[in-house]
């Protein structure tokens, strides 16, 4: 079917022409590469074999650094100063979902979505032969947008026009790890916060205990002391008696209304819902101070004995868990004991641990709760520090007391140690570290003070309870002063508008039905900024809350020293 | 069928070796006088021929940097790094700009 070869005869000139042009075109172009190479205008020669085609390479062999290159899994690319893409190697071309033959020869910007163009376009301009980082993204094939981290470096200036090597690394791993991180992180912070509450639940229920424990203790001992009081009270009514014996009654009244008010104290501080809040305190001191609570804990017939051996020995602790911790142990002890025996708490010091790891220069405060109970069977000494382990029977107690003795000792840096022997007795010792003294402000000795008359100052007191109102009208009366009754914050305030002379103090309660003390005392000091202002209470929760605005507080239960002082520093300040 | 002659489309395939400074000069030159003489109507094809050996030898290509023409045939070769646009021009029978 070919045409037969053409002859001279019938080629038209034309066709000759045309031969003639090409074949003169051949010759230039063998002319030109021969004049190429001898004159090294090219960078390699191809030299086709019977076997595989050779590529002969005339400048530095690269070799080597295009096999790593070109095997790397980040995208590497070489662009010229205009972002002329002049090499691509297989992982970028494969990113951009392109044949590298025509990723080669476009422009890179080409490749990067509008937003992120300019600053990879000023990253090429201006990062130099110091090189530079920019995060932007390239759209592959498909138009999906694939987030890159684009590195640059200019490369040292050679024939004149600029040219720059860039890596380009695939974000979309690190940015899900990124993410995931994150996510992992808000879990995480979510499950400390459930566990706080959870742990905050904990320590309160631990708490309730306690104090279950403590007003069963207080409410039988109040009994004891109200009977003091009360049976004072009926002996003084009695006419035939001498000034020493109506002393003595007296006397016992008012110890006993102080031990009492100690106890309420106590139970207060004790109840009060407080945060962790670890505090540089004197172990002694803090077991000397609760230790009247812990003998209405144990009963008449178990017999408590103190021994400081240490004198000041400070701890870094939260004091409300120290104290919980006492009574704890102290309950523990006396169920041990079934309610009769002795309790030893001893105070001391101690190099170190036992079985623990020795800690260089570190000292302990121990507090040693000893009882001679039942004591602890071996089998059950491991098991006793667990949440909710007990050995008494339901309804007596929950099985948290010495968990919480174990959380307090361990959040606080120490140990706790325990050493028994059935039918002998327990020893409890909680290990606490030693803290340097803080600067220990001695509190300020108090001064009795003669209680002096009123001359009469002119009070208006502020009680919605009508026997405390009327007791404290009639003190303050007995003490020189000049007083009216209100009892409540309405009827106190429409006193002072009504007074026909004013009033030099308000002496108020905290804790009354409708406006509160605080409320009025704010009030008054806005509408009569010379009116003093003394507020009294028996349960400050709410000034334990809000603070008591720098208002003057007197606890209750007072003493006459104690309101004599208090009012009369009012209204001399 | 005028206007193809009028414009005819420019296939042209370039060989290199890799990113050597006469490649990528190649490279760069070319793409600036396509632009300057053969605006939207030309494709190129860059031919790494030490990835691609084979490619060489199926083109004729003997060196490299090479530039082929492919279309519009018959095929014209160019050997070098393509820095002198005279001869580009002269070489491809590009309409002048």
């Amino acid at each position: 079917m070919s045409r037969p070869p053409a002859t001279s005869e019938d080629v038209d000139p034309a066709e000759w022409r045309r031969r003639a042009l090409e074949a003169e075109a051949r010759l230039v172009e063998a002319d030109e590469l021969l004049h190429a190479i001898q004159s090294g205008d090219v960078d390699a020669v191809v030299v086709g074999g019977p076997g595989e085609t050779q590529v002969y390479t005339l400048e530095n062999a690269d070799r080597p650094y295009r096999v790593l290159i070109e095997q790397m899994q980040e995208g590497a690319v070489t662009v010229s100063g205009d972002g002329t893409v002049l090499y691509c190697n297989q992982r970028l071309a494969a990113l951009l979902g392109q044949p590298r033959e025509r990723v080669v020869g476009e422009l890179l910007t080409d490749y990067i979505p509008a937003r992120h163009r300019a600053p990879i376009a000023r990253l090429i301009a201006t990062c130099g032969t110091s090189g530079g980082k920019a995060e932007a993204a390239i759209v592959d094939a498909t138009g999906r947008s694939i987030a890159v981290l684009f590195s640059f470096v200019e490369l040292p200036p050679e024939g004149g026009s600029r040219m720059l090597c860039g890596i380009v690394t695939d974000l979309t791993e690190q940015k899900a790890h990124t993410a995931e991180i994150s996510a992992a992180n808000v879990r995480l912070t979510e499950e400390i916060v459930e566990r706080e509450r959870v742990e905050d639940a904990l320590r309160q229920a631990q708490k309730m205990e306690a104090i279950g424990q403590l007003t069963g203790g207080v409410a039988h001992d109040f009994n004891n002391l109200l009977t003091i009081i009360r049976s004072s009270a009926d002996l003084l009514r009695r006419h035939e008696l001498t000034d020493e014996k109506r002393r003595r009654y007296i006397d016992a009244i008012s110890d006993t209304a102080d031990r009492a008010a100690r106890l309420t104290g106590q139970l207060l501080a004790f109840a009060r819902r407080q945060a962790l809040k670890p505090e540089t305190f004197d172990a002694s001191v803090r077991v000397d101070q609760v230790t009247d609570m812990l003998r209405t804990v144990v009963g008449s017939r178990v017999q408590v004995t103190t021994e400081m051996r240490c004198g000041s020995c400070f701890v870094l602790a939260d004091p409300s868990q120290f104290e919980t911790a006492l009574v704890n142990m102290v309950v523990n002890a006396r169920d041990a004991m079934d309610g009769e025996g002795t309790l030893a708490i001893t105070v001391d010091r101690a190099a170190q641990i036992p079985g623990a790891v020795i800690t260089d220069g570190e000292a302990f405060v121990t507090i040693a709760i000893s009882d001679t109970g039942c004591g602890i069977p071996a089998d059950q000494i491991e098991r006793i520090f667990e949440p909710f382990f007990t050995s008494k029977e339901v309804g007596k107690g929950t099985g948290l007391g010495l968990s919480q003795v174990y959380g307090f000792a361990k959040q606080s840096g120490g140990e706790v140690r325990v050493s028994s022997e059935v039918g002998r007795g327990t020893t409890f010792t909680v290990y606490l570290p030693e803290k340097e003294m803080e600067e220990a402000i001695p509190a300020a000795p108090r001064v009795p003070r003669p209680v002096r008359a009123g001359e009469h100052a002119r009070v208006l007191i502020v009680e919605d309870n009508a026997q405390v109102g009327e007791f404290a009208s009639s003190l303050l009366t007995d003490l020189g002063f000049d007083t009216t009754l209100a009892t409540d914050a309405a009827a106190a305030l429409a006193s002072i508008d009504g007074a026909a002379q004013p009033f030099d103090i308000v002496f108020s309660d905290v804790i009354m039905p409708g406006m509160s003390g605080i409320e009025l005392a704010r009030l008054l000091r806005e509408r009569h900024p010379d009116l003093k202002i003394v507020l009294t209470s028996g349960y400050s929760q709410v000034l334990a809350q809000e603070g008591t605005h720098g208002f003057d507080l007197l606890h209750k239960p007072y003493s006459v020293e104690g309101l004599s002082h208090i009012l009369r520093d009012a209204l001399a300040s | 069928m005028s206007q193809e002659r009028a414009e005819p489309h420019y296939v042209l395939r370039l060989y290199i070796t890799g990113s050597t400074t006469r490649s990528t000069r190649a490279i760069e030159n070319l793409r600036r006088i396509c632009e300057q003489h053969l605006p939207g109507r030309y494709d190129i094809e860059i031919i790494d021929i030490y990835t691609d050996p084979e490619a060489a030898r199926d083109g004729q290509v003997i060196a490299a940097p090479t530039l082929v023409r492919i279309e519009p045939e018959p095929p014209r070769r160019i050997i070098g790094d393509l820095a002198d646009e005279d001869r580009v021009v002269l070489g491809l029978e590009l309409p002048r700009a």
